[in-house]
């Protein structure tokens, strides 16, 4: 029903600050965002107050509350826009694989970016009611409909486009961006027409699920995959599972439940652990992976060497 | 609960059934609202001071006393004043934060003191000392973490777990918001934490069971991702890659060392896998292992690098335009319903019940709930400041403070006042708004269309959206544990031993016995959405309950008497998960019976996950000492 507090993670960006510096940008946004709120509250105050019946001033304060957030919001999302052209025409925002170190002009800049437009989201995101969020992605250039509900979720905010009536569960995380290791992964996220995203799913960068596909709860995405139309998708990282029949008419009556558990859990292990990676090869392919990849390994192996070789010297 | 998965083999060594002690385990709600009440009072008291200050004796006079719109931008008085105000309020906000730090940190000390917090199994099943503060210092630290990690300022709350000295957090670190990583962990330099991963150092093990305690070590430069759950008493060495929505069991030492690390449990995945699921070169996991060999390099060859990347550019758009192409048509034929079998038909995973329209038409309904609300607070205000209106009019200012004493210390109060009589009025509205609608409409349970125009579906999703305004405001109050009162209004049947607060949870066709725990993040559905088809159907657990963290419930769920659901698992449609047992999985399947009161105590399984075995070690068990007799503790060998 409602998010709880502690489990309502956003506004919808990462917190990774490179420079203190960028601190100053937020601090600027808040503040030119807030001066418009007083000055609202001049106006009603010259036009309602009076000091002998103070208490029409007290009847419609919580009327002008709302425009007052409204203002605040809006005013915000237009100041951060107005900063973050000029930042992404200094250096406009693109994909690839970066290096999380300062040193790195991408990796400064993603974090600068989503510090600006930290201000306007976390307004948004804290209005009770959830369309100033899709307002608020509009205004940022993501592509979506007020059909779709992505609210109870953790969706990032630039690289990801939706189609309509897209749902995402209840503590689902739709990134376009990822840190492992000292790597920064930004690649784009396609979201086509009516998918259904489970909750606890997470959707990894450059995934492209398409037109009426399910993720179902607690699945996971690899990075770049593609989910086909028209499919229900398990496990983790997920596989497909079976056609999605879902979305035919004059099915009321006959929607069914797994009864045997152990069947259906021997069907999910079958998605997650048994299809194998030599299926539909030719024995030479085969061989020639397979030497990839012992070649790789004993590379891998003698760098492991090295550098506990390294480690020893560093303790005696 | 996790960890349960590979514990199946493990050795439970009954005692009779009569020496097991029983006892439920209350809060000490007397404490806990003493606390809450003076960590919120000392934090409005210096900041709402020095905000009404400004207000009174610079804002009122120099702007809002000035009757034409232009004189507030030519006078230099009046501008400066209107610049200075929203500084003032972001000042006004940093004070308090701090304010709320430094009695947390005192409160902190005091229990400290009194039970220091160690590694150990506090036992469920029996009061004791140990487990009364381990409760009392996981509240009090709540509300401050939840004021800064989702606050206007989130890179402080760094700052607060190590000023508190709940944890200690080293230089760069980021941790994103989450559920729980909050007391007793270090973590190192550099690292980094995906959004809802939860550093659980505490974990509890059944109602009648065991809350395990371990400080938790994580090194430097290790990557942890979104909703990953580490397990207390985990080590996890410098340099350790977790993927998103991998977990660890409890006491897994993960030695790191630029490995990478997936699943649940997790376990250590190599270079193709990692390849394959990052979408990353090889050249790309040589540079993330050897970043400053890498950096160094690099120095000499900025300008070459420019001019490769402008390259690389023009590939990737390249790539990426070939990548969206990709999906194959699936042709739209006729299906003849008919012919789809039982197990195409059959609700065997889950979904997601959030509504996939926002109506703007709800505001209507909102506006005069919210006004009526509105109103009954804001005549409480009027009647509270009636004697300082005449404030700024005085000439003697210490005498007008003094005067006027009485309302700003009280003013903390009045806001916390403030705040319930609002929430009061919005639950009151919607309540009878909720009560007409349900004349018009009973809701009822069963599959419907999800579509516009379909009462059912109708109905249902104005029920939700009237209902989640109340809630939203009572679970973004200081006292978040109240929201039962708004769930029981609404219709769920549960009583106040049980807590709801930190899931989702659905307000309509939900039964709760007594003392039902509910994980952290955990998602409780009685309806879902699945394709064109909402399905509504009464989620039902009996008494002594346990749903882990993260974890999904599907519709129609019902779980018996002291039975226990792992995290990171989730039901299917429909199903019944049988008393007394220890449930854990994707989907649930049956681990064990529910023992952990009969089991023993001071075993600690530790898990090396990159050579994949266990070793055993005897730890002592948290408790009192006179209350050591009541447990099971190995011979000590």
């Amino acid at each position: 029903m409602s998010i709880p507090n502690s489990m309502r993670v956003g506004p919808f960006l990462p917190t990774i600050l490179v420079k203190k510096r960028y601190l100053i940008f937020y601090i600027l946004i808040v503040w030119l965002s807030a001066i418009p709120l007083f000055i609202e509250f001049w106006v009603y105050y010259r036009f309602v107050w009076s000091s002998i019946r103070p208490i029409f001033f007290f009847i419609y304060l919580p009327l002008l509350l709302l425009p007052m957030y409204l203002t605040l919001a809006f005013s915000a999302m237009i100041w951060a826009k107005l900063i973050l052209i000029f930042v992404n025409w200094s250096h406009s925002p693109r994909e690839g694989v970066f290096l999380r170190h300062p040193s790195d002009k991408d990796y400064r800049y993603w974090s600068l970016r989503n510090t600006i437009k930290r201000w306007p989201f976390w307004v948004c995101h804290r209005f009770p009611f959830p369309f100033l969020d899709n307002v608020c992605f509009k205004v940022f250039n993501v592509k979506t409909k007020f059909s779709n509900s992505l609210f109870e979720g953790w969706v990032d905010t630039e690289f990801i486009s939706f189609g309509k009536d897209v749902v995402c569960g209840q503590g689902a995380i739709i990134q376009s961006s990822v840190i492992i290791g000292n790597l920064l992964i930004i690649k784009k996220t396609i979201i086509e027409d009516d998918v259904r995203i489970g909750s606890h799913a997470i959707v990894m960068p450059g995934t492209h699920i398409g037109n009426k596909s399910v993720l179902a709860a607690n699945s996971v995405t690899t990075v770049g995959q593609v989910l086909k139309d028209n499919w229900i998708y398990v496990g983790i990282p997920c596989k497909e599972f079976k056609r999605n029949w879902f979305f035919e008419d004059g099915l009321e009556d006959k929607l069914g439940v797994a009864e045997d558990i152990n069947a259906l859990l021997g069907k999910y292990e079958k998605i997650i652990t048994k299809v194998r990676w030599t299926e539909g090869l030719t024995l030479k392919e085969r061989k020639a992976i397979k030497r990839q990849q012992k070649e790789a390994e004993e590379r891998r192996w003698e760098l492991s060497k090295e550098r506990d070789e390294e480690n020893h010297e560093d303790v005696f | 609960m996790l960890e349960d998965s590979l514990e199946r083999g493990s050795k439970i060594e009954e005692i009779p059934k009569a020496e097991v002690i029983k006892e439920e385990i209350n809060m000490q709600f007397g404490w806990y609202i003493f606390i809450f009440i003076t960590i919120y009072y000392l934090s409005w008291l210096l900041a709402g001071f020095v905000f009404f200050l400004y207000f009174l004796i610079e804002f009122m006079p120099n702007v809002l006393q000035v009757s034409s719109f232009i004189t507030i931008f030519t006078e230099p008085k009046s501008i400066i004043s209107l610049l200075l105000m929203p500084l003032i309020v972001i000042a006004c906000y940093v004070i308090r934060l701090i304010s709320v730090a430094i009695t947390t940190r005192i409160f902190w000390r005091i229990t400290e003191r009194i039970s220091p917090s160690k590694d150990g199994v506090i036992p469920r099943n029996i009061r004791s000392k140990a487990a009364d503060y381990y409760h009392l210092r996981s509240f009090m630290l709540k509300y401050g973490k939840n004021l800064f990690t989702k606050g206007m300022f989130p890179w402080l709350s760094n700052w607060f777990f190590n000023f508190v000295g709940s944890s200690k957090i080293g230089k760069g670190t980021t941790l994103e918001e989450s559920v729980a990583s909050d007391k007793f962990i270090t973590v190192g330099n550099n690292t980094y934490m995906g959004v809802n991963a939860t550093l659980a150092s505490h974990l509890v093990q059944g109602i009648f069971g065991n809350i395990q305690y371990f400080r938790m070590h994580i090194g430097n430069n290790v990557t942890i991702g979104a909703m990953d759950q580490i397990g207390p008493g985990s080590d996890i060495m410098d340099g350790s890659y977790l993927l998103p929505l991998a977990s660890t069991n409890r006491h897994s030492v993960l030695k790191g060392g630029n490995n990478y690390y997936f699943g649940i449990p997790l376990r250590k995945i190599f270079m193709k896998k990692t390849m394959n699921y990052l979408g990353l070169t090889e050249e790309d996991l040589e540079k993330n292992e050897n970043l400053e060999a890498y950096l160094e390099r690099n120095k000499e060859k900025v300008t070459r690098k420019e001019k490769k990347r402008k390259k690389n550019n023009e590939m990737k758009s390249v790539s990426s335009e070939a990548n969206t192409t990709e999906i194959k048509e699936v042709q739209k034929e006729k299906i003849d319903v008919e012919s789809l079998t039982k197990e195409d038909l059959s609700i065997d995973f889950t979904t997601s019940s959030a509504i996939s329209r926002i109506n703007i038409k709800f505001l209507l309904v909102y506006v005069p709930i919210l006004w009526l609300a509105g109103l009954i607070i804001s005549i409480f205000w009027y009647e509270y400041t009636k004697g300082a209106w005449n404030f700024s009019n005085q000439t003697n200012l210490i005498y007008s403070i003094f005067k006027n004493i009485s309302t700003i210390l009280f003013l903390p109060l009045a806001i916390l006042i403030m705040i319930y009589l609002f929430i009061l009025g919005v639950l009151i509205f919607s309540k009878l708004l909720l009560i007409f609608i349900n004349l018009i409409h009973q809701p009822k349970e069963g599959i419907f269309l999800a579509e516009v125009r379909n009462p059912d579906y109708d109905f249902w999703m104005f029920r939700t959206e009237l209902k989640k305004i109340t809630l939203w405001l009572l679970r973004n109050s200081p006292v978040p544990w109240a929201d039962f009162i708004a769930l029981k209004w609404f219709g769920v049947n549960m009583d106040s031993s049980s807590h709801l607060y930190d899931a989702w949870c659905d307000v309509d066709f939900i039964s709760i016995g007594r003392k039902v725990l509910i994980g952290q993040g955990a998602t409780i559905m009685s309806s879902m959405v699945i394709g064109k088809y909402l399905i509504i159907k009464r989620v039902v657990f009996d008494d002594y309950v346990m749903v882990g963290g993260h974890t999904t419930i599907a519709p129609g769920t019902i779980m018996g008497h002291d039975s226990v659901i792992g995290a990171i698992s989730s039901t299917t449609y429909k199903r019944i998960l049988n008393p007394n047992y220890i449930y854990f999985g994707i989907p649930a399947i049956p681990l064990k019976e529910n023992k952990y009161a009969e089991e023993r105590r001071d075993l600690v399984v530790k898990r090396h996950v990159d050579e994949s075995k266990k070793t055993e070690e005897i730890h002592e068990v948290n408790i009192d000492e006179d209350k050591k007799k009541f447990i099971k503790i190995g011979d000590g060998k």
